[in-house]
């Protein structure tokens, strides 16, 4: 009966949203902002999720493990391709799971990433950067700066940091492409899932034969061989290490380069005073957040957030980006400014699925900086910024290529 | 007045910043990165950057208490 049913909401717009700037996320996240605590949406497929936008409501969302499940194997896990749908069935990291089980395998890999033991390894990340710096000027310019040095950079210290021959680095960046990417077929998508966690699993028996000085040696010997751990379960979440050490710094490092290069004035105070860089990578992380889609929950039950009802079994995206340009939380948010203190950031998420490498990648973002503001000091764009290539088809924001002359 | 933290051992994630924040307070265990303390008493000079790691804790494992 027409006549009794509750006054229909107004369509829910598709997700996601396209950008109109390629510094900014889409103006709808703004509007979002300002609008309410939270936003219906329509996925690909049909079914209505909600965007968290602002800074304190996805902090509260991301700590409540209550009320809301990251189990991505769940039926209501919101995904925004249909490739994704498969890939978060298929997930068996912890990334996907909640607590108990989330905490008793991180904590086998949380002291790799602890802050002493990485800020240790500063002189091989410093060594990696020169030796590669090297290279580029000693072939000249121009240079297409993310293939010479954003990709190859953290694929360096992943091979010396996790074990992998850093010869795979290529078929590692395809795989977590395959992942990554929002047009990918389900297909690529799980053939890439598989062929990783195997070429892991391989990894982990040549180890166990002979081991080496590297992450893979020490979990085999303090986890596996004393039955804590699976084979196949450090596979998946070595392929989810791999994955995450490769693509994202990487991404970060163009964008960092890109916004120093357009910015002369910035540039020259950071080589000026290198001091400033720690904080600079602090904001950076706050104005870029490449992670754009995730991290995702679903309601256990009921859920109110600023006066709307999320209904249990709806899934909900936390807008990084968003929260990183939320007024409430960072005056003047779309000025990229390095004195600010943007230390409480969320572009590594919050709560007990914070990113297990961000000390990692602080020390390989703070280090690279610094040596390419030393070293090149007049690096600048080889193209008109038209001809960059921003990644609007992933899901891991950054850029495709950075024609660079000195 | 006197400034006491605490720590949550089975909230904490191994996350570091508290470490970051305030090297002098704070440790990560050996074996599996988990927050160890250095001290429970804070001096005046390091209330600040034990506030900072109060603020940043991912987990919300880290409490401070002011007493007379």
């Amino acid at each position: 009966m027409p006549d009794a049913s509750p006054p229909r909401a107004p369509a829910a717009p598709l997700f996601p949203f396209q950008r109109t700037s390629p510094f900014d996320p889409p103006p709808q996240y703004a509007a979002a902002r300002a609008a309410g605590a939270v936003c219906a949406v329509t996925l690909w497929n049909g079914k209505r999720a909600w965007l968290v936008t602002r800074h304190e409501d996805i902090r509260r969302v991301l700590s409540d493990d209550v009320r809301f499940t990251s189990r991505m194997a769940d039926p209501d896990f919101p995904a925004i391709t249909p490739a994704r749908v498969s890939v978060d069935r298929n997930e068996r990291a912890f990334v996907g799971m909640d607590n108990p089980a989330h905490d008793a395998y991180r904590r086998m890999f949380t002291r790799e990433f602890s802050y002493k033991r990485l800020q240790a390894l500063t002189p091989q990340i410093r060594a990696i950067v020169d030796r590669l710096l090297d290279d580029i000027e000693a072939k000249g310019p121009p240079a297409d700066f993310i293939p010479e040095f954003a990709i190859k950079f953290p694929s360096l210290v992943m091979s010396a940091l996790f074990g992998s021959p850093y010869e795979d680095h290529e078929f590692i960046i395809r795989c977590a492409a395959a992942r990554h990417g929002l047009t990918q077929s389900v297909e690529d998508a799980e053939a890439k899932g598989r062929e990783l966690a195997a070429y892991v699993r391989r990894l982990i028996d040549a180890k166990e034969a002979v081991p080496g000085d590297d992450m893979v040696s020490r979990i085999i010997e303090e986890h596996v061989k004393p039955g804590r751990l699976s084979r196949d379960d450090f596979a998946e979440i070595g392929a989810m290490i791999l994955r995450a050490g490769h693509d994202t710094t990487a991404n970060m490092i163009g964008m960092g380069v890109l916004l120093q290069m357009q910015n002369p004035p910035l540039r020259d105070e950071l080589r000026a005073n290198p001091a400033l860089i720690e904080s600079f990578v602090e904001e950076l992380l706050r104005y870029v957040s490449p992670v754009q889609f995730s991290p995702r929950r679903v309601a256990r039950e009921d859920v109110e957030i600023g006066g709307v009802t999320i209904p249990k079994g709806e899934g909900l995206f936390m807008l990084l980006a968003s929260a990183n340009r939320d007024e409430a939380r960072f005056a003047k948010p779309d000025e990229l400014d390095p004195h600010r203190d943007a230390s409480h950031h969320l572009a590594f998420g919050y709560g007990i699925h914070q990113c297990l490498g961000q000390m990692l990648a602080r020390f390989e973002l703070a280090i690279a900086f610094e040596r390419i503001l030393e070293r090149l000091p007049a690096l600048r764009l080889a193209v008109p910024l038209e001809q960059i290539r921003f990644k609007h088809d992933m899901q891991i924001y950054g850029l495709h290529n950075l024609p660079v002359t000195w | 007045m006197v400034t006491k933290v605490r720590v949550d051992q089975d909230k904490c994630i191994g996350a570091g910043h508290c470490v970051r924040a305030a090297m002098e307070v704070f440790d990560q265990r050996e074996e599996d990165g988990i927050v160890v303390l250095l001290m429970d008493e804070v001096p005046p000079d390091l209330v600040a950057k034990v506030r900072k790691a109060e603020a940043l804790c991912p987990a919300q494992a880290i409490r401070i208490e002011v007493t007379d």
